[in-house]
């Protein structure tokens, strides 16, 4: 067994071990930042695998992405901080079964897939190789892509900007009543916000 | 590998070291100078406050995420160690030239975020929980203007390895001929390792921020983390933007450690003498203003490149 192989080996548990804590963990922080060590370790492999963009790429792809997630889960479930216990696994049943079911598929394809055995020439260098493709051959998948992301980028900044769902988000505002004609919901407006927002006392 | 691998590595460990205290002593005395209260001694007062730290009882909260807590310093020291791992320090001085190593700085910038909130996170305290939300909010804006930058100087590279990077500034340094580069590159530096001005993560107003509940050892962690990270942060600057060890006369080796010093000091100038914005209102500017000059660098690169 070469170095590069019980770096592969160790990296594979890793990310095995840190993807099955995601489902085991109680709290939605330390559920996303557990499938980021998972992402980290995969990456890990795929420079072993000498895919030196796309390796370091995933790592602040996903740095940035579970960082988001786990800032987005906590803002809409009502659980300030994350810290709270909370279970993390929905609908037990059908996912154990689609994740053995995906689990046989892959395996299936891994052991009996016919896999090319043409070897990348030494000289070949992936960054310029990658770049070719992505603005050559599959330039129109790419692009539209990236215009789609893009379009959900500024959706998502519209929504959740200082014009918000229930008014203007930086001037105090109050959710909706939770039947037709009901007060608003939430805790009573308190008498310091109407006079002005003034700080008193301690 | 062998020798090849041990002079980078050698040199990479000593640089961070004695990097990481010299950030507190020209810190010292830049703070003296600029408030004219005359310190007493620059050179040891790190050390004796170090050691004063080390020996301090290392108090704990309730129920905070002990593993993420006790890691967080840590890792974001290896953090800056990893970084600094890309730069050349001399023509063939490097202890890993990869050929992506701009894009590995740019994930140590997004890890380094999520670093920093769990930081907070772990505590389990109101202010440090404040300070990684809020560390959180500004750090997007700064690895986007980070990344522009970066793309802009691996333009005329043709290349995102940094010792490309350093070879492609022999006529003449990016400095010069990116001229928005590197004031937009200092300022995502005090920003990534909240220094100065934009300290909003361990933030004055918050009580110290995600700070807040860390006292001994593990402040003393974070302290020579952050400073690290302010050194790993320099050498970058160095290598992209002042023509990393290309000079003449002096050795390589000299001439980058002279020019990481040169940027270490602005910045450390930089967080003296620059205004304190809010943090709400800095995140506006950052998008507002500093995202589109990030563009419009990268827009002058390209069409200088061409």
């Amino acid at each position: 067994m070469t170095v590069a192989d019980a770096v592969f080996y160790i990296l594979a548990v890793i990310a095995i071990v840190s993807g099955w804590r995601v489902f085991r963990t109680d709290s939605m922080v330390r559920a996303s930042f557990l499938l980021l060590l998972s992402f980290i370790a995969v990456g890990a492999i795929m420079l072993l695998l000498g895919a030196e963009y796309l390796g370091i790429a995933l790592f602040f792809m996903m740095a940035v992405e579970m960082m988001v997630m786990a800032l987005f889960m906590v803002m809409f479930m009502m659980n300030p901080a994350g810290l709270n216990p909370m279970n993390m696994v929905h609908q037990p049943r059908v996912a154990i079964g689609a994740g053995v079911a995906v689990f046989l598929v892959l395996a299936a394809v891994a052991l009996f897939a016919q896999f090319p055995r043409n070897s990348a020439p030494s000289a070949l260098d992936p960054v310029r190789s990658l770049g070719r493709e992505l603005l050559g051959d599959s330039m129109l998948i790419f692009e539209s892509a990236g215009v789609a992301l893009l379009a959900t980028m500024i959706g998502v900044v519209v929504l959740s900007g200082a014009g918000g769902r229930f008014g203007a988000s930086d001037v105090g505002s109050r959710p909706p009543g939770l039947t037709p004609d009901a007060a608003p919901a939430g805790p009573p407006e308190q008498e310091e916000a109407a006079s002005g927002g003034g700080h008193h006392g301690h | 590998m062998g020798t090849d691998l041990l002079l980078p590595v050698v040199v990479l460990f000593a640089v961070l070291v004695a990097g990481v205290y010299l950030v507190q002593v020209f810190d010292g005395i830049v703070a003296s100078a600029l408030s004219g209260i005359p310190a007493r001694d620059h050179w040891l007062a790190p050390l004796r406050r170090g050691a004063w730290l080390w020996l301090q009882q290392d108090i704990t909260t309730e129920h905070p995420d002990a593993l993420n807590w006790r890691l967080a310093p840590m890792v974001y020291f290896t953090l800056a160690a990893l970084g600094m791992a890309v730069i050349p320090w001399a023509g063939q001085v490097v202890a890993a030239d990869l050929s992506t190593g701009i894009v590995l700085w740019g994930s140590v910038e997004a890890l380094a975020t999520v670093v920093i909130f769990l930081h907070g996170w772990s505590a389990n305290a109101v202010f440090p929980l404040l300070g990684a939300y809020r560390y959180v909010a500004l750090g997007l804006s700064y690895i986007l203007i980070s990344m522009f930058v970066l793309i802009g100087v691996a333009l005329p590279a043709e290349s995102l390895k940094i010792t490309y990077v350093v070879l492609s500034q022999q006529e003449l340094w990016n400095v010069v001929r990116q001229p928005l580069g590197l004031p937009l590159f200092l300022i995502v530096g005090l920003g990534i390792a909240f220094w100065g001005p934009l300290n909003f993560a361990d933030s004055a107003d918050l009580a110290g921020g995600t700070a807040a509940e860390v006292s001994g050892p593990h402040r003393l962690l974070w302290t020579v983390a952050r400073s690290a990270m302010l050194v790993a942060f320099s050498a970058v600057a160095a290598a992209t933007f002042l023509g990393g060890w290309l000079g003449p006369w002096l050795p390589g080796l000299v001439w980058m450690v002279l020019k990481m010093l040169l940027v270490l000091a602005a910045l450390l100038l930089l967080g003296r003498v620059l205004a304190r914005p809010a943090p709400e209102r800095f995140l506006t500017f950052a998008w507002v203003v500093l995202l589109p000059l990030a563009f419009l660098d990268l827009v002058w690169a390209g069409l200088e490149a061409l």
